[in-house]
């Protein structure tokens, strides 16, 4: 695989408290890796160290380079929203390109330019950050990481106190204007329904253990939800699904690497979703 | 490399507007206050007699330029002052801040290392912030001057002659540039220390400077009965090794009632020599070093979550 990260039994500890816990993986390029954690699982954590913001044991490269040791090149290639919170808020819009254009030697004007030209952002050059509202500040961002040419882009709840629209558009654009298949997005976010349909690949973190890290096409194949009711839900509760809960009087339950043929002669089967996977997987863990 | 230190250091200006509007306040404030004072003048004595200050036997040359030079003096010493306060502030908050308000995520998301950034703000303490201050001293001095101008002509005297004729401007700006970037490189250590515990502290960064500067003092006081510390601190001020002495029987010569006229220049009285070779000024710089070092490393290591 052409891998663009590779970590190898990276841990991070915080006194006794392993924030990140041994951790294995790669993301290769042109893929778009969803990174989901309930909070506190040390998804920020991880993210952090493969930006170089802080150190950890064991072995991790992103784009061929130590992310500690080697920040400022890492950083020509890496993109990285960490919260929509973090634009200054005393600049203004004008002076916040001008700085990017005067420090960032993959920064092209006219691609920001011509991004924000669709905006709302677009007649408010003058405006300070403080000024614009929240989903403004975000099209800014996102308009000026994609004129960035960098190889990784990586976003920490991106749209966050965004509301649906915004949020949906900011998906959109994120396809639109940055993804292709020499770049790779690593994206987390607790609203999954939102983004699991753009990504290719999947990563959960629980209690800073990596418990499933799989591509999307696989999750179908690897995991079947199964409807039944009745006493077929009791035969399939004794085939061992990974969970189990009640919709309308019926059994919905959950299977990892299922035998199909005998689960669909007890009850329909669909496709989990990849917030129904987390929950069981999690709560598979905690038990 | 170059552009860059620039584009970083025109990006303090932009977030600390306080380091031209408060130049400027003074500018504007000095101005009306001897544009005041001379209305005041001119409504209570309407017989000066602009003859009598052009005649050179009473007040000659040297004179009247020692005495605008002590006016520019006078007005000089107000930024400077302002200045101190600005750095004191400055350094302080420009740490501090980013890191209130999570821009520093923003920050250093772009390829710039953390030595970089403190540099920037080392520099805008040391040579920006005095550079502005220096202009904002000339504007003032020239404002005033026009308007002494005009005051005197309205007098019936020749300004040309009186006021312009004999004014030691540059004499006095090129001074004022010398004694505050100076001032800023003899007093680094406390700038060093600012920005380290701007960059250190979790709160209230003023308190947390000033609370070691004060207590320190009245450890050593109560243990060892000496005063080294706060001499070191806050008589540094006063012990700049830039001035020559000054001998004042040689600068008035109190029987003929003239000045000196060598020693009516400013410059007369610096000595950058004595300023560069002094052990104390580079004791200073590696001081303030270790402090900027400590900030980079601080901003550096420093898990921000």
């Amino acid at each position: 695989m052409n891998s663009l990260v590779t970590a190898r039994g990276v841990s991070k500890r915080f006194g006794k408290i392993h924030a990140v816990d041994n951790v294995s993986f790669d993301i290769g390029k042109g893929r778009i890796m969803g990174l989901i954690g309930p909070n506190g699982a040390g998804k920020t954590t991880l993210l952090k160290a493969l930006l170089g913001l802080t150190d950890c044991e064991g072995d991790l490269s992103v784009l061929g380079l130590n992310p500690f040791r080697q920040r400022k090149e890492l950083m020509r290639n890496i993109c990285f929203i960490a919260d929509v919170a973090v634009l200054p808020r005393w600049i203004r819009v004008s002076q916040l390109l001008d700085f990017v254009e005067s420090t960032h030697p993959n920064f092209s004007r006219e691609k920001a330019e011509a991004l924000l030209g669709n905006t709302k952002v677009n007649t408010r050059r003058d405006a300070r950050v403080r000024e614009l509202s929240k989903g403004m500040v975000t099209q800014l961002h996102l308009a000026i990481i994609a004129a960035i040419d960098a190889r990784l882009l990586v976003l920490d709840e991106p749209t966050l106190g965004l509301d649906i629209i915004f949020r949906k558009e900011f998906y959109a654009n994120l396809l639109s204007d940055y993804f292709d298949e020499e770049r790779t997005i690593l994206v987390t976010t607790h609203q999954v329904e939102e983004i699991e349909n753009i990504l290719t690949d999947i990563m959960f973190i629980n209690e800073g253990r990596i418990i499933l890290d799989a591509s999307m096409e696989s999750l179908g194949e690897d995991y079947v939800e199964l409807l039944a009711a009745g006493e077929k839900a009791d035969q399939a509760r004794s085939i061992g699904p990974i969970a189990e809960r009640d919709v309308f009087g019926k059994k919905i339950m959950l299977f990892e690497k299922p035998d199909r043929a005998r689960l669909e002669a007890l009850g329909e089967l669909h496709t989990p979703s990849v917030a129904d996977l987390f929950v069981a997987k999690v709560k598979g863990v905690a038990a | 490399m170059i552009g860059q230190q620039l584009a970083l250091i025109k990006r303090e200006i932009w977030e600390h507007r306080s380091i031209y509007v408060t130049p400027i306040a003074i500018a504007v404030i000095v101005s009306l206050v001897s544009l005041a004072g001379m209305v005041t003048v001119s409504a209570f004595d309407t017989e000066v007699n602009m003859a009598l200050f052009g005649a050179s036997n009473i007040v000659g040359d040297a004179e009247r330029r020692a005495a605008l030079t002590v006016f520019f003096l006078g007005t000089s010493w107000v930024f400077l002052f302002a200045l101190a306060i600005l750095t004191t502030f400055y350094t302080l908050d420009c740490l501090y801040a980013e890191r209130k308000d999570k821009s520093i995520l923003f920050w250093r998301s772009l390829p710039i290392t953390d030595a970089e950034t403190v540099v920037s703000k080392l520099l805008t303490a040391i040579i920006v912030l005095p550079i502005v201050t220096v202009a904002a001293i000339i504007v003032t001095h020239l404002v005033n001057l026009v308007i002494t101008t005009v005051w005197v002509m309205v007098k019936g005297g020749n300004a040309a002659h009186l006021i312009w004729g004999s004014v030691p401007l540059f004499d006095n700006w090129a001074a004022a540039l010398i004694v505050t970037v100076a001032s800023a490189v003899w007093m680094s250590p406390l700038i060093g220390w600012f920005l380290f515990v701007s960059a250190f502290t979790k709160r209230s960064p003023l308190l947390m400077a000033f609370m070691p500067l004060i207590i320190i003092p009245i450890i050593e006081w109560i243990f060892f009965r000496s005063k080294l510390f706060a001499s070191a601190v806050f008589g540094r001020g006063e012990m700049i090794p830039l001035f020559l002495d000054m001998d004042f029987e040689r600068f008035f010569d109190e029987e003929r009632m003239k000045v000196n006229e060598e020693l009516v220049s400013l410059l007369a009285h610096i000595d950058i020599g004595k300023f560069l070779l002094s052990p104390s000024v580079w004791a200073g710089i590696v001081v303030c070093g270790l402090f900027a070092t400590a900030a980079i490393y601080v901003r550096r290591y420093r898990d921000e979550s």
